[in-house]
């Protein structure tokens, strides 16, 4: 016998090792590339531990020249301005790809600096953000944009702008425009929480074998319900919303939706078992005094059964919440949608915001929703 | 006048827990049903009101066939017969007006039940149910904050607000102490007495001699005795509940 | 008289405070819950109204007050309200509010776009009739050189050829075929020099589909597509393209599309992606919990600053959502399931974290006391009194983890973090119904399997 159980074990000790070997080849894992790429997440890692709550109003100065690529493709600046606010470049023009040091005078003290080209067509692009000292002044080391941008003649500008902060401290934008979206969020959370748990509710009657699995049409409908709740739950509300996304078109309407059908599969499951489960002695009392079906249910099981169902829609309430905050992600509107929308456009930190949000209130109704259903037990 | 006619009952999983039952039930009757356990007492109670459907026979109650009684007759003949439990079935989380109410489902406005809202009169009614039971001022409790001997009470209330003419009463006191058990039981002769037939099934011989006006006894499914109290002597004690039984007999005595 | 005062007292006193504050006056009568939850109430509803500043919803937090001063005289005078009221009011006036925020919209639900969604859903792309291929092809230049070759090929049996041997941009070529399988669909397409096919039928967007002879050949006329030459570096230098036959059919039985080849794949590599996770999430997760379990680390100051410092940072970590995590992966180590993966797994560290801890400060104290007074050193204790305690539980934690990674495994690919999510990603937007309809039946078999397995397997454990 105990070589039989070595064996067994062995066998699998020796499937357990194969899985993860296959699933190490699938997943392209590769922990090398994640230690060397690391220092990546260090900049996204600050931006977000210092999120944009608070701004100064800034004032914004800026100061350009001419700066043709590549050489003689356009004419350069006739010459260089030698006091005020004024920009010093090594060289006045550059062949594609070349690098430069740009310097900046008496620009504004101690004020954040973008550096960008501007392009004969209007659109910029920005190449680099820096610092400017007390006195105004910095230097970096500035990469020519890699294609020509002299179009018809005219050449492309170098522009430096500088931000000061001046005035009082006061929420961002990005505060603001996070609170709005969480505002969606949890409104997208209990809107769909509530409307499930209405539609739920009287379904999950018809998934419970104590109530419905009786006779040929009854026994049909209780797994007609019971597959279709199995079923839905098995999607996660986010792989739902991408087909009604790509049915509504973005916003946080789809995203409700989504929500609301995937929370009816998962609270009529909980809510059948919650009713399978009662005390099959009271509605056997209401049948012996000649009580039709419904009121049976209505004065045997629903009163055995509330208070597991408010338990349940506390429950699903909090995860719901969690829920709605990434289901922008896909198109479902609300703070994942800005947050992506942030992610997309390089603003860390404002994402950091979006992500600081994100934890206090998942936080939050984490003990709320866990403390209510204590005090209900 | 109820008639029970070659009654049996097999169970889905193949248990025969009631053979070729016949008997009849006098109105005003007291009847008691006695037998081991898993004899067929409840089986054979709860098939008069067909919360179990009998296999074959026929049951007739003031000559209306039970036994062949569509749904809507079905409910219509439940509504007088008021039923008592051994785990009283009472909804736990509701309050005790409550459950004495709803025993007059049968009786009202469907849909304005639904909604919980009940007349004046019913809760009158109610009320003076409790009353004959003696826990009117606990109507407002929620029922499982009440002991085991109210609760039972509170299951003859809801039976008494049928306006039952007969009542089942399966194991009413089984779990109840003999004390309690008098006192519920003689609720039930007092029902008796006012003129409703009750078919109770129970455990202790000296119950069963101080209350039944007669006695039907079940083993295995099969009738094994009919007859008053008094004609069970040792030897038919014996034979409905086997020969290990005396010192049981002895000590519920 | 004097009990009069007695009463009237708090009644006014209540009332006045709670037109000051609601919720005082219920709190100074010492309903403290009440009192708290009537001002959380209104302020919440408050700050909401005044967030939004429609002028109409300040009837929700003055009736709030309005009710709540008559709650509180009415608790003064010993008579409690149901809060039934205010809370229905508070969700319908949330309703109100939330249906707009959320913009609810049910006009927008357009029926027909649904069942244009839906009706190439009722037939997944998953396996397509097995079929076998007879492919032939011809090279033609374009555009024409001095001396072009001429344009026929023949193999296996088959010959082709253009006439004329070559074309510009735009010109009528006849081409003819034989020598394919008779009376059979033949699909003619174009191919740039790249390998890129180019479509021949109606304003160059349709498969030009015809069908050949009795003899097998056919003959048609083609236009050389307006963009044969955009992919070329210099248009004015002469190239071979090809014009392709092709013919399909039957040969009985079925296989697998490519579509469901990718959703197996990406199945695949959705339960490794958990499977992995899982697995390394294990092994950060056993270390901290230890770390993280009051009872082992509440001895002196050190550890309890350690206990509290690792418990919040599990807390943190649990908060954020793998799929935020997966965005910070996605930009470090770039697209793929290795990303997805790493979230999963720095997710879980979190989640097993604190399952595992609470099971270590659920242990059964007995067997550690018996053991230590046999006289065993620590590293015995955990062995033979903590171990056997921890490792069924762990297990089915584990189990059941790895379950629940694999249900947001199928959800991180939808921000770029590989498996079967990326794929449903990629063919909604490709407008590809029938193989969304596949992923969605691969999902749910995978999900529900592995719920069954996941069961199974922690209910022998315990
Ligand atoms: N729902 C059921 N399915 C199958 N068999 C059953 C069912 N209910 C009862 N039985 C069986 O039928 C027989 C009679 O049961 P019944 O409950 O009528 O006995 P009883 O006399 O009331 O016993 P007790 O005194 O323990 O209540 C027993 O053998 C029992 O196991
Ligand atoms: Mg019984």
């Amino acid at each position: 016998m105990p070589t039989a159980r070595i064996l067994r074990n062995t066998l699998i000790t020796a499937l357990v090792i194969a899985a993860f070997a296959v699933s190490y080849r699938v997943t392209e894992a590769d922990f090398p590339r994640l230690f060397l790429d690391l220092p990546k997440g260090k900049e996204l890692l600050t931006a977000f531990l210092t999120p944009d709550v608070f701004t100064r109003e800034v004032e914004t100065r800026t100061v350009s020249l001419v700066f043709p690529i590549p050489c003689g493709s356009a004419p350069t600046e006739e010459s260089l301005p030698s006091e005020g606010p004024r920009l010093v470049p090594s060289v006045l023009c550059a062949e594609p790809l070349e690098k430069f040091t740009l310097e900046g005078y008496d620009l504004q003290p101690n004020s954040e600096v973008v550096i960008r080209w501007r392009l004969p067509d209007g659109r910029t692009m920005t190449a680099i953000r820096t610092q400017t000292d007390a006195n105004g002044y910095f230097t970096y080391e500035v990469q020519a944009r890699p294609i020509q941008s002299t179009v018809d003649g005219v050449a492309s500008r170098l522009e430096v702008d500088t931000l000061t902060p001046v005035g009082e401290l006061k929420p961002s934008q990005a505060l603001k425009d996070v609170l709005d979206n969480m505002f969606v969020t949890i409104f997208m959370a209990l809107l769909s929480t509530t409307l499930a748990t209405v539609i739920a509710a009287p379904l999950s009657f018809f998934a419970a074998s104590n109530i419905t699995r009786k006779g040929c049409l009854g026994t049909t409908v209780y797994y007609l319900f019971r597959s279709f709740f199995n079923l839905m739950r098995s999607y996660d509300p986010l792989v739902m919303a991408t087909v009604f996304g790509f049915w509504l078109s973005f916003g946080p309407f789809p995203g409700f939706l989504a929500l609301t059908v995937v929370t009816i599969a998962s609270l009529g499951k909980l809510f059948s078992e919650a009713v399978e489960n009662i005390d099959p002695g009271p509605v056997e009392a209401l049948q012996a005094t000649g009580a039709p079906p419904l009121h049976t249910v209505r004065y045997g099981v629903v009163p055995q059964v509330v208070p597991d169902f408010i338990s349940y829609i506390i429950y699903h309430w909090d995860i719901n919440v969690r829920i709605s905050t990434i289901i922008g992600f896909v198109g479902g509107g609300g703070i994942g949608y800005y947050l992506n929308l942030s992610i997309n456009d390089f603003k860390w930190h404002q994402a950091g915001t979006a992500i600081w949000a994100i934890v206090i209130v998942v936080w939050a109704m984490d003990f709320l929703s866990s403390d209510i259903r204590k005090r209900l037990t | 006048m109820l008639k029970i006619q070659n009654l049996s009952k097999t169970y889905p999983n193949g248990t025969q827990a009631l053979k070729n039952v016949s008997f009849d039930v006098q109105d005003g009757e007291f009847l008691v049903v006695i037998g081991l356990s898993g004899s067929g007492k409840s089986t054979l109670l709860r098939c008069i009101n067909r919360l179990i459907e009998p296999t074959e026979g026929k049951i007739i109650w003031d000559n209306v066939d039970i036994t062949a009684a569509p749904p809507a007759e079905l409910r219509h003949i439940r509504r007088k017969i008021g039923m008592v439990f051994q785990q009283f079935n009472l909804v736990k989380r509701s309050s005790v007006m409550t459950n004495v109410l709803s025993g007059r489902l049968g009786y009202v406005n469907p849909w304005t039940s639904l909604l919980g809202i009940w007349s004046q009169e019913d809760r009158q009614r109610a009320i003076q149910a409790l009353d004959r039971v003696g826990i009117a001022d606990k109507a407002h409790s929620r029922a499982d904050a009440l002991s085991g001997g109210q609760q039972q009470r509170v299951g003859i209330a809801r039976a008494l607000m049928q306006d039952p003419k007969l009542i089942l009463a399966d194991e009413p006191v089984a779990s109840l102490d003999p004390v309690l058990s008098h006192s519920i039981l003689q609720y039930l002769e007092q029902l008796n007495k006012e003129g409703i037939t009750v078919i109770c099934s129970l455990h202790f011989l000296d119950l069963v001699h101080r209350y039944a006006t007669r006695v039907v006894a079940l083993k295995d499914g099969v009738k094994v005795f009919e007859g008053s109290a008094k004609e069970i002597d040792r030897a038919k004690f014996k034979e409905i509940y086997g020969e290990e039984a005396q010192e049981v007999r002895a000590a519920s005595l | 008289m004097s009990i009069e005062t007695a009463t009237r007292r708090p009644v006014v006193r209540s009332g006045i405070a709670s037109f000051f504050l609601p919720g005082l006056g219920q709190f100074l009568l010492g309903e403290r819950y009440r009192g708290g939850g009537i001002l959380l109430g209104f302020v919440v509803m408050l700050g909401t109204t005044v967030w939004y500043g429609k002028p109409l919803w300040y009837a929700a937090p003055i009736l709030i007050w309005l009710w709540n001063i008559w709650d509180a005289i009415s608790l003064a005078n010993g008579r409690a309200r149901s809060i039934l009221l205010p809370l229905l009011f508070g969700l319908a006036a949330a309703y109100g509010i939330g249906w707009q925020v959320v913009e609810i919209d049910f006009s927008k639900a357009n029926m027909d776009r649904a069942l244009a969604i839906l009706r190439p859903m009722t037939r997944p792309d998953f396996v397509q009739p097995r079929r076998e291929v007879n492919q032939m092809w011809v090279p033609v230049q374009v555009p024409c050189s001095s001396q072009p070759p001429a344009a026929r090929r023949e193999d296996a049996g088959r010959a082709a050829m253009v006439i004329p041997d070559c074309g510009g941009v735009g010109e009528t070529l006849i081409v003819n075929v034989t020598g394919m399988w008779a009376d059979a669909e033949t699909n003619v397409f174009w191919q740039n020099p790249i390998g890129n096919p180019l479509m021949l039928g109606e304003g160059e967007i349709t498969m030009l589909t015809l069908t050949t002879d009795e003899n097998g050949s056919l003959t048609t006329t083609i236009r050389v597509p307006s963009t044969a030459l955009v992919a070329a570096p210099d248009p004015t230098l002469p190239q071979f393209h090809r014009v392709y036959f092709e013919q399909y059919r039957p040969t009985g039985g079925y296989e697998l599309s490519f579509i469901g080849n990718e959703v197996l794949k990406g199945a695949l590599a959705t339960v490794s992606m958990a499977l992995m996770a899982t697995g390394l999430a294990m092994l950060f997760a056993i270390p901290l919990s230890f770390l993280a379990a009051r009872n082992l680390m509440s001895g002196n100051p050190v550890t309890y600053a350690v206990y509290v410092a690792v418990r919040t940072l599990l807390n943190i970590l649990r908060s954020i959502e793998s799929l935020i995590i997966a965005i910070i992966f996605v930009v470090i180590v770039g697209l793929g399931p290795f990303a997805g993966m790493l979230a999963l797994a720095l997710h879980s560290v979190a989640a097993l974290g604190k399952l595992y801890s609470e099971v270590i400060e659920g242990i059964d104290p007995g067997p550690i006391e018996a053991i230590r007074a046999t006289g065993a050193n620590w590293l015995q204790v955990v062995r033979y009194a903590v171990i056997p305690q921890i490792i069924p539980p762990f297990t089915a934690f584990t189990i059941y983890r790895w379950d629940i990674n694999v249900r947001s495994a199928t959800v991180i690919g939808l921000v770029g973090g590989g498996g079967i999510g990326f794929l449903l990603i990629e063919l909604i937007r490709v407008n590809n119904m029938r193989g969304v309809s596949a992923v969605f039946i691969a999902i749910a078999f995978i999900v529900i399997v592995l719920d069954y397995v996941s069961a199974k397997l922690r209910e022998r454990l315990v």
